[in-house]
């Protein structure tokens, strides 16, 4: 791997802490030290709440078309109004 | 992109919520309803539990047991008390409460533009990040799906992508930084 995705994976380690507690100190203490390091790191660290909240936006839409297509379908009438009488009932 | 592969991913996904939603929706929307709660509500916290429940197991738990249902009914029955009992009862809905109970995470309006532009232009790239760090894939699966020969250059095409997406961060933060001077 060339060395700026050796880089990613570095952060990556220290970001899902995945390093050892060794590295993890000297990981720091590079920290603080390194400006171009701070930026990298805050930026990957950014990547991956960015990531989860695109999966989270995917899978939230996944789970709407379920209920769409129970609430919808022919196939799952009786499903839907075995639900429907929970809440409508006369 | 390997979009059967992805397909088949998306499909198991359907498959398993499906399966999640014969079996225990009726008894979360029995309870709401018993409650007093609306369908609405009984939807909404039910799918937040699906969510919260798939975090949990990510791909991992495609097979449901008894156990799935017990935990995605005891989420939902805990987010609907949490979000519309106690709302009703007293005072509104503490915000920061119902942020803990999804863990939801707070999307800056800056950050949805962000995403929305990832969306678009990166969506090969976010796709295989999802995979692997959202739904959990093992790395040999991502590189299946995503049509490589192998984990070592899934591995690298990863490391390529977040180096993408960090890139497309930066900018951001250096316009941002314009606006602001």
């Amino acid at each position: 791997m060339r060395t700026s995705l050796n880089n990613i994976a570095y952060i990556e380690a220290h970001l899902l802490k995945k390093q050892q507690p060794g590295d993890a100190l000297l990981f720091d203490a590079k920290l603080l030290l390194d400006h171009d390091l701070q930026v990298d790191t805050s930026a990957q660290k950014q990547v991956y709440t960015l990531v989860q909240q695109y999966g989270r936006r995917q899978l939230k839409q996944e789970i709407e078309a379920v209920h769409q297509q129970l609430f919808t379908q022919p196939e799952h009438l009786s499903f839907k109004q075995k639900i429907a009488r929970l809440f409508f009932r006369s | 992109m390997d979009a059967v592969k992805l397909q088949e991913q998306a499909a198991k996904r359907q498959e398993l919520f499906i399966g999640l939603y014969k079996k225990v929706f009726p008894a979360v929307a029995k309870y709401v309803a018993k409650c007093g709660g609306s369908f609405d509500e009984a939807k909404d916290v039910f799918q937040d539990a699906l969510l919260s429940y798939y975090e949990k197991t990510g791909s991992a738990g495609l097979a449901i047991n008894n156990s799935d249902g017990a935990y995605v009914y005891g989420t939902a029955r805990y987010l609907w008390l949490k979000r519309y009992k106690e709302g009703r009862q007293t005072s509104p809905l503490n915000e920061a409460d119902a942020a803990n109970t999804t863990a939801e995470i707070v999307t800056v309006p800056d950050e949805n533009k962000l995403l929305s532009f990832l969306e678009t232009a990166g969506k090969r790239c976010m796709e295989l990040l999802r995979s692997f760090y959202y739904d959990k894939l093992p790395m040999t699966a991502v590189a299946q799906t995503f049509g490589f020969s192998g984990v070592r250059s899934a591995t690298v095409q990863k490391y390529k992508c977040i180096e993408k997406v960090r890139e497309a961060v930066k900018q951001k933060a250096l316009t941002y930084e314009d606006f602001l001077k």
